[in-house]
């Protein structure tokens, strides 16, 4: 309990790990063992690359691409170098009426029947054998995952934890993700790790995601969306077993603080908390174990421990969080959070008491 | 003598000009006016697509681009897909068809000239509608292919009801023109133009025009309930009241993969024609070619799932389409061989066109190798709705469509303006497209692998893709600039450019044998055909070609029709697979009739789009009246035809029955159009079905049997009566008319007792249409056999009406008439009968 009141103050717990899994991981001061981690564990430039790949079935299927694009460089040059061959080749001296018609029908049924006939269905038994390597039984840690105009509703129903556009997962293990929506179609994609699958109002889809090591990818929204379909992103983090328990320890400590009701931790958190109720900021987003309980908005019992504000639209710091709360519009036109004006005085207790909630 | 040709020569030409003043342009129905308007209409929209796409290319040049914002972004890209490919792509191909067809065939015109015009109306009226969003400051942001639930009330704004009914116009005018195309190439070709002879310019065009016929048939349902939902409250598309959302995607898929085809198949057969022309050589394995034309628009009705890899639908499903999407490519694969077959060693000349037409082979096969990748499932979990997939398709649509594009452009503009283009400036606006497309395009499918998704207005920096997205920016610019280039050099060309001649390419086709620009009517005298490439010279019979005596029977039609009928317009007509002169065709005049009747659509469906439910059934009252009014026959008209002797002097009948008539064959695709439109809402109904709790909803009975019974079977007696009238005015001897009265009659007071029935029947269904998607679908299916026995019941009104006096020359358009009329209420009583097995039995026995 006095830990998460200190978190809550901004003075970073250290030296364990459920310490510092628990940091944002935006914002400047990353430790270095999770740069070194990050560093190794894949290419830090391309964290939502179809080819960077850090799960066997996103390794499957760019193993499948490479496959494809070599066999089909080749061919692509061999028609191209045909063409060019029969717009400048002479004609041959006994080129008869007949002899012509007959060796037409036979190019035409090796060059545009057996030739692409073989290596269609070379394609059509290499994607078959891919797909039966990409099938995984559903067992693993439960994960589901609502997609709303413009943002992702996380949950993880066997740990009681509800958070938004982040989804924490044990590296090594798959994980079972359940996909839904809540108003349109959306899909859901992260390229490092797998394809993606589309999400709909009516029936529910699912994908099995197993990354092979540590490390944090961007997903985002595939399906068209409507106005924000560009900042709907999220932030997939593989942890080590350990270090994900100790993750889901320590959301669960900070639940169980809010609802044992401690003093705040400070006089700003204080007030700021009457803020969040007084500007009806609860009318939209749940806060566990108090009155907020109506989901419309993202769920911000974890807000402080949030990577990114605005479903990847920016960083999760204290700035940024009194922008997103000033001016919700501009940073992201169309969304359906409106502009609370504060003072300064107001916005900085309310930034403290969000960001308190951990 | 000389002065008896001269006069007829001067009537006959009379006869075909064109009308006169500004309201001559509004009564226009030749084929190559209109051909020229859907071109030029089209290219203007092309033109402001493409400068939609230059402003999206700004704002993606460098990430986080405040150059416009997300709303202004989904419009342009809304606007910039459905624009291309409603109003550019297929309406261009339907010009050139128009425009083309006729010459390469033989023919004096399209077999229903009035038909086109209100095909060139209904799109332009369409198109306007569409851009009309643009007044009213919404146009329509749900993407060109407007997923439900994003389109629907919900979430969807006016502008997408602008898209709906704009679109509903185009997709009208899409059917009209496919039944025109496949009706002009299956009974309007010249004589001894068998189906083996007919050019690969019309297989693909044949082909392409049937498919139009089911697929924009099934696409104008669709529209049609996604407006009942938005509109009307119905449910279909409404997940909260047993709607589906996914439902929208197979109905609209089923249309567009074939719609890719219905672009691409002509598109191959411009390449066809111009490779052959290019090696002055007859095309290498015709056969063979015909055959994957044929295939490819038979198996793309089956790949529609192509398009859902990712919806999460059973694996083996998907596999059987990724089968289908591997025939394709062995399809094109025989297209791509024959044609470099046919070039082989022949030295061809690299002219403009024949350049686009090698540009074609470099992206098209790119484009068709991303294709097949994309088919091949767990490959399109990745890159489905990414940059990858814009790539392809670019490549597929500009190197597979557009090039071709505007290879015919260069190819026939100077048979209709008459003038040749200038060879260096078409050079630099080839090799400024050329650059520009693959510029453009192929960093894409990197950014596609980088993560870049579709149809976001930026992207974070994170993603590392700026500097691809600022070549691909460079690229669309040296696009434009290609364009221009062309546009240049076309009004160059029209105001001054060298004359022409009559065969500047030095081509097989019949359309070389005209002058440039040709005569309005085409064809002085109907040419006689005896190879594939008659202007190459004939070829010597071979075994199974039509005998000498059938060419004697077609030299005799041929030099009937010389400079004649000039009383009114015809044209041969022929055998749709032989190619025998069977009849002479009458061919519909100028008229204000298919304007109107345009206008008063177009006014029902404005009305639909601001709610104001009046115009809805005066624009539809409009649209019928005149409808009928030019169709009404004449039966002065009839003698004219019957007592002009033309049918001694040809050897052949002049009022055409049955199946020699251009009208029978319309009317079968009519079938056609109207079959598919009940498949596509039977298939809705069965579907909802399935991914329903309970079908129907608890609150909800089904109608009760006995009653939809008593509804629905007064049809088929009507069917039978109509039937037996038909017979007994066909039967030899006849001389009276009572007989078919009678008959004609209590058809028609079956048919009226139906309406009454049926429409009691929906009055008192105990459920509403707003409640629950079964309520909505049964409403629409009753609905819509209600509106097929009004229009039976003013068809068999007509009839009888025509039937009460018959002169002898009134005869044979009677027969064909009820002909006509037996077929639709027949068609009629078949969609009740399913209708009634759908709704009343279905969910009682299964």
């Amino acid at each position: 309990m006095k830990r998460v009141a200190k978190s809550g103050m901004g003075v970073p717990p250290m030296g364990s790990a459920v310490a510092w899994a628990s940091r944002p991981w935006i914002g400047g001061r990353t430790f270095a063992a999770t740069a070194a981690l990050l560093l190794t564990g894949c290419h830090p430039g391309h964290r939502q690359s179809a080819l960077h790949t850090a799960a066997e079935a996103s390794g499957e299927i760019a193993r499948l691409w490479w496959a494809m694009f070599i066999v089909l460089t080749l061919s692509f040059i061999f028609v191209m170098a045909l063409t060019w061959i029969a717009i400048r080749r002479r004609p041959r001296a006994d080129d008869s009426p007949t002899t012509t018609v007959r060796w037409q029908n036979r190019f035409v049924i090796f060059g545009g029947i057996a030739f692409p006939t073989a290596v269609l269905t070379w394609m059509l038994l290499d994607s078959l054998g891919t797909s039966r390597a990409l099938r995984q039984p559903p067992e693993g840690l439960r994960i589901e995952v609502v997609g709303y105009q413009w943002w992702w509703d996380v949950r993880y129903p066997e740990h009681d934890l509800a958070i938004a556009n982040e989804i924490y997962i044990p590296a090594g293990e798959p994980v079972v993700i359940d996909l839904g929506a809540a108003d349109v179609i959306h899909s859901f994609w992260v390229p490092n790790l797998h394809g993606k699958v589309d999400m709909f109002p009516d029936y529910p889809t699912r994908i099995v995601l197993r990354a092979d090591r540590p490390g944090r990818w961007r997903g985002q929204c595939a399906e068209f969306c409507g106005r924000q379909h560009a900042w709907m992103a999220f932030e997939v983090v593989a942890l080590p077993r350990e270090e994900f328990d100790a993750w889901l320890a320590e959301r669960a400590a900070a639940r169980a603080a809010i609802t044992a009701a401690p003093p705040p931790a400070s006089e700003a958190i204080a007030r700021g908390k009457d803020i969040f109720f007084r500007e009806s900021c609860h009318t939209c987003h749940p806060v566990h174990g108090t009155p907020a309980d109506s989901l419309i908005g993202p769920d911000l019992t974890h807000l402080g421990t949030r990577l990114t504000l605005g479903a990847g639209r920016i960083a999760n710091t204290d700035e940024n969080l009194a922008r997103w709360i000033i001016d919700p519009q501009g940073l992201k036109p169309g969304n359906l959070m409106p502009e609370t004006p504060l003072d300064d005085a107001e916005l900085s207790d309310l930034v403290a008491y969000l960001r308190s909630l951990r | 003598m000389k002065t008896a040709d001269d006069a007829q020569l001067a009537a006959f030409d009379a006869r075909w000009r064109s009308p006169r003043g500004w309201l001559g342009f509004f009564t226009e129905v030749n084929n190559q006016q209109l051909g020229v308007r859907f071109m030029v209409t089209s290219l203007i929209f092309f033109a402001i697509g493409g400068f939609l796409a230059l402003l999206m290319r700004i704002q993606l040049t460098v990430p986080e681009n405040d150059f416009m914002g997300p709303q202004l972004y989904n419009e342009l890209f809304t606007l910039h897909g459905s624009t291309m490919m409603f109003l550019f792509a297929v309406p261009f191909l339907e010009g050139l068809a128009l425009y083309v067809l006729p010459l390469m065939i033989g023919s004096r015109d399209v077999a229903f000239p009035r038909l086109t015009a209100f095909s060139y109306w209904t799109y332009l009226f369409g198109g306007l509608i569409f851009y009309a969003s643009l007044l009213t400051g919404t146009p329509p942001d749900a993407g060109w292919f407007a997923y439900t639930p994003l389109s629907g009330p919900g979430f969807a704004g006016l502008g997408m009801d602008f898209w709906v009914m704009g679109l509903a116009l185009v997709e009208i005018a899409g059917l009209a023109a496919g039944v025109e195309i496949v009706v002009t190439i299956l009974k309007l070709r010249a004589p001894g133009m068998s189906l083996r002879r007919l050019p690969m310019l019309a297989w693909t065009l044949l082909v392409s025009g049937a498919m139009m016929i089911f697929a924009f048939s099934v696409l104008l349902v669709a529209t049609l309930l996604l407006e009942l939902d938005r509109a009307a409250g119905f449910a279909f598309f409404d997940p909260d009241r047993g709607g589906s959302s996914l439902l929208w995607q197979h109905l609209f898929w089923f249309f567009g993969h074939p719609e890719v085809y219905i672009m691409f198949l002509p598109a191959t057969g411009i390449v066809s024609t111009l490779v052959t022309t290019a090696a002055r050589r007859p095309l290498a394995a015709y056969p063979l070619v015909a055959m994957a034309v044929v295939v490819t628009g038979f198996v793309s009705f089956g790949l529609w799932m192509h398009h859902m890899y990712a919806t999460g639908l059973p694996e083996l499903g998907l596999s059987f389409f990724a089968a289908a999407s591997l025939m394709i490519g062995v399809a094109s694969g025989i297209q791509i061989f024959a044609w470099i077959a046919t070039l082989w060693g022949s030295r061809p000349r690299i002219t403009v066109p024949f350049l686009y037409v090698l540009g074609f082979f470099f992206n098209f096969v790119l484009g068709g190798f991303t294709g097949v990748m994309v088919a091949v499932v767990p490959f399109d979990w990745q890159v489905h709705d990414t940059f990858f997939i814009v790539a392809h398709f670019h490549y597929v649509l500009i190197g597979g469509v557009v090039f071709p594009v505007f290879a015919a452009l260069h190819y026939w503009l100077p048979k209709v303006t008459g003038r040749l283009q200038n060879e260096r400036l078409g050079r630099w606006g080839f090799w400024l497209n050329f650059a520009g497309c693959n510029l453009t395009f192929f960093p894409m499918h990197i950014m596609g692998f980088l993560g870049l998704a579709r149809r976001v207005y930026t992207y974070p920096e994170e993603l590392q893709i700026g500097g691809y997205n600022i070549v691909s920016t460079l690229g669309a610019f040296l696009m434009a600039a290609g364009f221009v280039a062309i546009v240049v050099d076309l009004l160059r060309s029209v105001r001054r450019g060298p004359a022409a001649g009559d065969n500047p390419w030095d081509t097989g086709t019949l359309d070389g044998s005209m002058s440039s620009p040709p005569p309005i009517y085409s064809f002085l005298r109907p040419p006689v055909v005896r190879s594939r490439e008659p202007l190459w010279g004939p070829v010597k019979h071979k075994a199974g070609e039509p005998a000498l005596e059938e060419e004697a029977l077609s030299e005799r039609a041929s030099a009937a029709l010389h400079a004649a009928p000039s009383d009114w317009r015809a044209t041969l007509a022929t055998d749709a697979i032989t190619g025998r002169p069977s009849g002479v065709q009458v061919l519909a005049e100028p008229s204000l009739s298919p304007l109107l009747s345009a206008l008063g659509l177009t006014l029902a469906f404005v009305g639909v789009l601001l709610k104001s439910y009046l115009l809805i059934p005066l624009g539809l009252v409009l649209a019928v009246s005149f409808l009928a009014r030019w169709m009404y026959p004449s039966s002065d008209y009839n003698r004219k035809v019957y007592s002009s002797g033309l049918a001694e002097r040809s050897g052949l009948p002049v009022l055409l029955e049955g199946a020699r008539s251009c009208s029978w064959w319309g009317m079968l695709c009519f079938v056609g159009i109207a079959g598919s439109a009940f498949v596509a809402l039977f298939f809705c109904y069965f579907y909802l079905w399935l991914f329903a709790e309970s079908w129907p909803p608890p609150d909800a009975a089904p109608p009760d049997p006995l009653r939809g019974a008593i509804a629905h079977a007064p049809l088929l007696l009507a069917a039978g009566a109509a039937w037996l009238a038909k017979r007994r005015l066909a039967a030899p001897g006849f001389s009276a008319a009572r007989g078919p009265l009678l008959l004609l009659s209590a058809a028609l007071a079956f048919t009226v007792l139906q309406l009454g029935l049926g429409s009691f029947e929906l009055a008192t269904l105990p459920f509403s249409p707003r409640d629950h998607s079964y309520g909505s679908s049964v409403w629409v299916m009753l609905m819509v056999v209600l509106t097929f026995s009004l229009t039976a019941a003013l068809l068999l009104a007509c009839s009888l009406a025509r039937a009460r006096r018959i002169e002898p020359w009134d005869l044979t358009p009677l027969r064909l008439q009820l002909q006509l009329t037996t077929m639709f209420v027949l068609l009629t009583a078949l969609a009740a009968a399913g209708t009634y097995a759908v709704v009343h039995l279905a969910p009682r026995l299964l």
